[in-house]
């Protein structure tokens, strides 16, 4: 089991015991073999891994998207195995909040209108002060003059903010975000990362991100790499010390 | 936003997304729009054709003739065989019916006041029919000739509506009222003296009073009673009751009623025309049958560009499960959007073919019958009860088209189409 740090709070919003997925197809391939996990309240907690190790198929999971084949999931302390289908459905709009490598706005609608789709969702309306609330998001990571444009007419960088805020809309515990900037040129990336940072520091909201990019993992309170579907912490001097020496090596 | 605050909060998200794929799918919203659009155009087109064909064809046909005719039935030949106080050594090796002749109903009037008690009875005319000849110098030329009282007959078989010259109503004892191919045959216009000669031989000299063209070939000339039972020497009788029924199709219901409670054969205009019955019958299974296809080949075009539409936005119904949406309310967004569609083509189908049917129920075009104002360019008839039936319909068939690909899309898994 990963180790916490002592200076983040001990509130855990997401457990996981003995996860495992397989996938039966033409083939049996077993996925996860035994992920035990926790992430703790604020926390950011990087995921890396190769590509098919299993990163998205354990977010999928404790977003309540995929289902285990075995064991545990608890979000905010409750086991998602026990909820019913529209149960779920109100844990994924008020509790965990959702970023893709790909933005997914709805090219129907404004960003502003994007970004109060999960508050539209689950009440019809938003208020007055729900809406001020993401107004102030979007100025706050630089789309207050895009409120009205809708994401055909945006760039690629400013969509996944705005997909980024849309997550954040209804207050949520817990952000996963699935290579967020996975499609994006490095400097949108490091933008889009810098403010899941700053929202995360400032919202108290934890974010688990699956990234290859590990330099962004390094900026991650934590990170977890999955191997052959196994989890394990990484030590964040030794990644460093990897980063550098890649870095110089390049 | 403010402009769906009269939905309720509930269903608000749906019919917002609803609305917003319709107003920004451009060409595909107008495609599906117009399939469900063009199917209630067809069957609304459809319907009033075949239903003003039946109409106009039923129309000429019953509007000049009586629907249910009274008369005393003609007696059948009974072979000596069946006879059982003749000697059983008598038979008959041929059976042979009496040559037709007039036959009477003496106590008409006693007959005409029981007829008039039948339900759907509308007019009960006593009236004497046979045939004659009308001359005038040259060769005399075979004409039908009614005695009946001018504005009962009018009710019975029309003539003053179709008269080009003259009168009707109002018709004196030595006046008679001739048809126009007739007029043309013997060259005689109102005023002018003919002499009418019954089968029976009597032969008076009327007065031409007016002269009517149908547009059905050859008519009949029309008499008043008293000249018509004087022409056939049948003292104060007549021959026949002609009997008119409000509900057309119910007239044989009144000829059975009618032989049940006199003796004298009462035949329906059903009865007699069996294969236009049936061919009337015919036409209608035909408009509903074309009506049912039709929706059914709009509905599969509608749920074709419904599943495409689907399929195309998968990754946002992926995205929209993942961000809270339930099951149902996806499968409201596609089913609104879906109704949206069918009110709006049905509604739109229904102006477009009413109007064209409107259009083409125009009185445009020249008519054969002299003296009459034009006919109609196609013989159409809107129906309200059609096109509401029209619009029903369609809202169904588009509902259930919607129904499939909204369920489909109810039940993407989001892991599945955002891989």
């Amino acid at each position: 089991m990963a180790a916490v740090p002592n200076a983040l709070p001990k509130q855990v919003v997401v457990a996981t015991r003995g996860l495992k997925k397989t996938y039966f197809g033409k083939v049996e391939t077993r996925v996860l073999h035994g992920i035990d996990m926790e992430v703790y309240a604020g926390e950011f907690v990087a995921i890396i891994g190769q590509s098919g190790s299993g990163k998205s198929t354990l977010l999928n999971i404790l977003g309540a998207l995929d289902v285990p084949t075995e064991g545990t999931v608890l979000i905010d302390g409750v086991d998602i195995a026990t909820l019913s289908e529209d149960e779920l459905a109100h844990l994924r709009n008020r509790v965990i909040g959702f970023v893709f490598q790909f933005h997914y706005l709805l090219n129907e609608l404004s960003c502003l209108e994007n970004v109060l789709t999960p508050i539209t969702i689950s009440r019809g309306e938003a208020s007055k002060a729900e809406t001020s609330y993401v107004s102030a998001l979007l100025e706050r990571v630089g789309l207050a003059d895009q409120v009205n444009k809708h994401p055909d007419a945006m760039s690629g960088g400013q969509n996944q903010r705005c997909a980024i805020i849309r997550a954040l809309a209804n207050q949520p515990k817990i952000v996963l975000a699935d290579e967020p900037t996975g499609n994006l040129d490095s400097r949108s990336g490091n933008e889009v990362f810098k403010i899941m940072r700053e929202m995360n520091r400032e919202k108290g909201v934890a974010f688990i991100m699956v990234t290859h990019d590990d330099r962004l993992a390094q900026e991650a309170d934590r990170i977890l790499a999955i191997d052959d579907g196994w989890v394990r912490e990484v030590d964040k001097r030794a990644h460093r010390m990897k980063l550098l020496s890649s870095l110089s090596d390049s | 936003m403010s402009s769906l605050s009269w939905i309720p909060l509930k269903w608000r998200f749906e019919s917002r997304l609803a609305l917003r794929y319709l107003l920004t799918g451009g060409g595909q919203t107008l495609l599906t729009i117009g399939s469900v659009a063009a199917g209630v155009i067809v069957i609304v087109f459809l319907t009033s054709l075949i239903f003003g064909i039946r109409g106009r064809l039923t129309t000429m046909l019953t509007e000049s003739i009586p629907h249910v005719t009274v008369k005393v039935r003609d007696l059948e030949p009974v072979p000596l065989s069946e006879l059982h106080d003749l000697e059983s050594a008598m038979s008959s090796s041929r059976v042979e019916k009496k040559a037709p002749q007039l036959k009477f109903i003496d106590n008409w009037q006693h007959a005409v006041d029981i007829i008039r008690t039948v339900p759907n009875v509308r007019v009960a005319l006593p009236a004497i029919q046979g045939q004659g000849f009308a001359s005038k110098g040259g060769n005399p030329i075979g004409v039908m000739i009614t005695g009946a009282d001018p504005a009962q007959q009018d009710e019975v078989s029309p003539v003053t509506k179709d008269l080009i010259a003259g009168k009707y109503v109002g018709l004196v004892a030595d006046e008679v009222v001739i048809d126009y191919e007739l007029a043309k045959d013997l060259s005689v216009s109102v005023g002018d003296r003919i002499r009418m000669t019954s089968s029976t031989g009597n032969t008076e000299s009327l007065s031409i009073a007016g002269i009517y063209s149908g547009g059905r070939g050859r008519g009949g000339a029309y008499v008043t009673l008293r000249t018509g039972q004087s022409l056939f020497g049948v003292g104060n009788s007549v021959n026949a009751i002609l009997v008119k029924v409000n509900k057309l199709f119910g007239s044989d219901e009144v000829a059975d009623r009618i032989q049940s409670l006199l003796p004298y054969e009462a035949r329906s205009w059903s009865r007699e025309f069996p294969s236009f019955v049936s061919s009337l019958a015919v036409q209608a299974a035909s408009a509903y049958l074309i009506s049912g296809f039709s929706l059914i080949a709009s509905s599969f075009a509608i749920a074709s560009v419904l599943i495409v539409s689907v399929l195309r936005k998968s990754k946002q119904i992926g995205i929209l499960k993942s961000i809270g949406a339930t099951r149902s309310q996806i499968l409201r967004v596609f089913t609104l959007e879906g109704l949206v569609i069918a009110l709006t083509g049905s509604l739109a189908g229904a102006a477009i073919g009413s109007l064209l049917v409107f259009l083409l129920s125009l009185p445009l075009q020249r008519t054969a019958r002299p003296g009459h104002p034009p006919d109609q360019l196609f013989p159409v008839a809107i129906l309200p009860v059609y096109i509401f039936g029209a619009v029903i319909a369609a809202i169904l068939a588009t509902l259930v088209a919607a129904w499939f690909p909204a369920k489909r899309a109810a039940q993407m898994n989001p892991v599945d189409v955002m891989r």
